[in-house]
């Protein structure tokens, strides 16, 4: 099988796919070249993720590994998403083949960006 | 065992069981070099000159006019490529949406100081013999342009470019692989037709290139004396008996079956488009394949359609590919003016023999809510 069970439930299944209202950091990123982009909502309350939301347009993959890491980021520091690498987000799917990576690097660019706007708003993203 | 869907007979159909049958004894017992002299040769080569017989009669022509062929690729680059070299410098007309075999083929000749040009399409995806008129140069030393496009199903007036073709003197050749079998074609204004085995319920790795006698034309490949001296290599033998039988299995059902799955085609498109809001068909709506409904779903990307198909046992095919990061839509559509929101979300279905109404409703059901899921998952905007 070219995906693995993980990335199949999590694209069949995607846990917290949709808007937020009044979100407390926002984070976009897009893959140069390829029309995949992920857009997340972050809450947080006491410098942590307490709930995440994800719009994602692209592949398969792209789409499972936004709900995949939405689930595996909640309840995490918020600075500590800054440094969110691509391979946790390939691990968090069960990994990709080598033509879909960039699946988890548009993930973890845009949950980077979310929690970097939610620190950099006024009440720190902790209110 | 849960339901399984086959849509993609554009890509490949299975083996016919009467095919089959009749293929077997060639891989054991009958298993000579047809160009041997002694009985084991000889049982061969009655079994290559029955299918080049059969293949003969289904096109109307003679048989020594057929060339036998590794697939359908080969058969291409031999038509352009031969027809080509033969006249040793030129112009070459062919279009934008033929398959690759067609279009590399001739960028590749382009390289070798050949001129081509290539023609554009309208939206539903076909070729206005005026242009292809008007392309002609006074070195114009060959026309190719393909019967259908494989990934809309558009048919081209291929008769009317023969006559033109035919009034200019320049040779004619056209790449019939998915229709040879499936529609009737006129081949009097053509000079030389592509054709394939696996297409039609015959094995892969067999195909054919029928030569109009007199047409000049080269080989691309050299060896022996076979096929006339036009394709060097020891015949297939086994896959050539099963493309005869698999013509002559055609020439029987392809009428019927012709109108059956039009109106199963027709009932997929009407289906989906009664339950899943923008979508539309690509491809002409009546010049059309019988069993070819490409449809696209504004916004969604068409590799996660195919997935979602794949889960749920149905086998269809994505108009666009991403890979390595690269989102490419469909260079067939993009010369047809598609959007590029439209392009990237195009689904091929093709349906074949096999094909139910059940199985048609299966993959409507089906289709709805991996769409209205994948829609949900998008980023207002991007659609």
């Amino acid at each position: 099988m070219r995906y693995s069970p993980a990335l199949l439930d999590h694209f069949l299944n995607p846990r917290n796919a949709g808007l937020m209202q009044e979100p407390d950091g926002v984070g976009v990123d897009e893959y140069e070249g390829c029309g995949d982009l992920a857009r997340f909502f972050l809450r947080v309350r006491e410098g942590r993720v307490s709930a995440v939301r994800f719009q994602t347009y692209g592949c398969g993959p792209t789409i499972a590994a936004s709900s995949a890491a939405s689930e595996r980021v909640t309840g995490r520091g918020v600075e500590e998403l800054l440094s969110l690498e691509s391979q946790e987000v390939e691990d968090a799917v069960d990994g990709l083949p080598d033509d879909r990576k960039h699946a988890a690097e548009v993930v973890a660019g845009a949950l980077r960006a979310a929690a970097l706007d939610a620190l950099r708003r006024p009440r720190g993203g902790g209110h | 065992m849960s339901r399984r869907v086959y849509l993609d007979h554009n890509a490949s159909t299975p083996v016919h069981p009467e095919v089959l049958a009749e293929m077997l004894p060639f891989f054991s017992e009958q298993f000579g070099n047809p160009s041997s002299v002694h009985g084991f040769g000889r049982e061969a080569r009655a079994g290559l000159d029955l299918a080049r017989e059969r293949v003969a009669r289904f096109l109307a022509v003679a048989p020594e006019e057929i060339v036998f062929t590794s697939g359908g690729t080969e058969s291409d680059n031999l038509g352009v490529k031969g027809l080509a070299w033969a006249r040793g410098r030129g112009h070459l007309i062919t279009s934008k949406v033929e398959h690759h075999a067609v279009l590399r083929a001739c960028q590749w000749l382009e390289g070798q100081g050949f001129a081509v040009t290539y023609v554009g399409v309208d939206g539903h995806g076909m070729v206005d013999p005026d242009d292809v008129k008007r392309a002609i140069r006074p070195d114009t030393i060959g026309i190719s342009i393909m019967h259908a496009n494989s990934e809309v199903g558009t048919v081209q007036p291929v008769g009317a470019i023969g006559a033109i073709a035919r009034v200019a003197g320049v040779p004619f050749h056209v790449d019939a692989v998915q229709t040879f079998g499936k529609i009737d074609l006129d081949l009097a204004d053509i000079d030389a037709l592509s054709f394939s085995g696996h297409k039609i319920y015959g094995p892969k790795g067999v195909a054919g290139l029928w030569i109009r006698k007199g047409t000049k034309m080269v080989s691309v490949q050299h060896g022996g004396e076979h096929e006339r001296r036009r394709r060097a290599g020891t015949e297939n033998v086994p896959g050539i008996v099963g493309l005869g039988k698999a013509v002559e299995v055609r020439a029987r059902d392809m009428h019927e079956e012709r109108r059956r799955v039009t109106a199963l085609r027709d009932r997929l498109w009407e289906g989906i488009r009664a339950r899943v809001p923008d979508a539309r068909l690509n491809g002409h709506p009546t010049e059309r394949l019988p069993g070819t409904a490409n449809i696209s779903y504004r916004g969604v990307e068409s590799e996660s359609v195919v997935l979602g198909l794949d889960l749920k046992g149905i086998g269809v095919s994505a108009g666009s590919a991403c890979t390595s990061g690269n989102v490419e839509p469909s260079y067939v559509l993009v010369a047809m003016g598609a959007p590029l929101d439209w392009a990237v979300g195009a689904v091929r279905h093709s349906l074949g023999r096999s094909t139910t109404a059940e199985d048609i409703d299966y993959v409507v059901e089906s289709v709805e809510p991996i769409v209205r899921k994948l829609r949900a998952t998008m980023p207002v905007g991007v659609a």
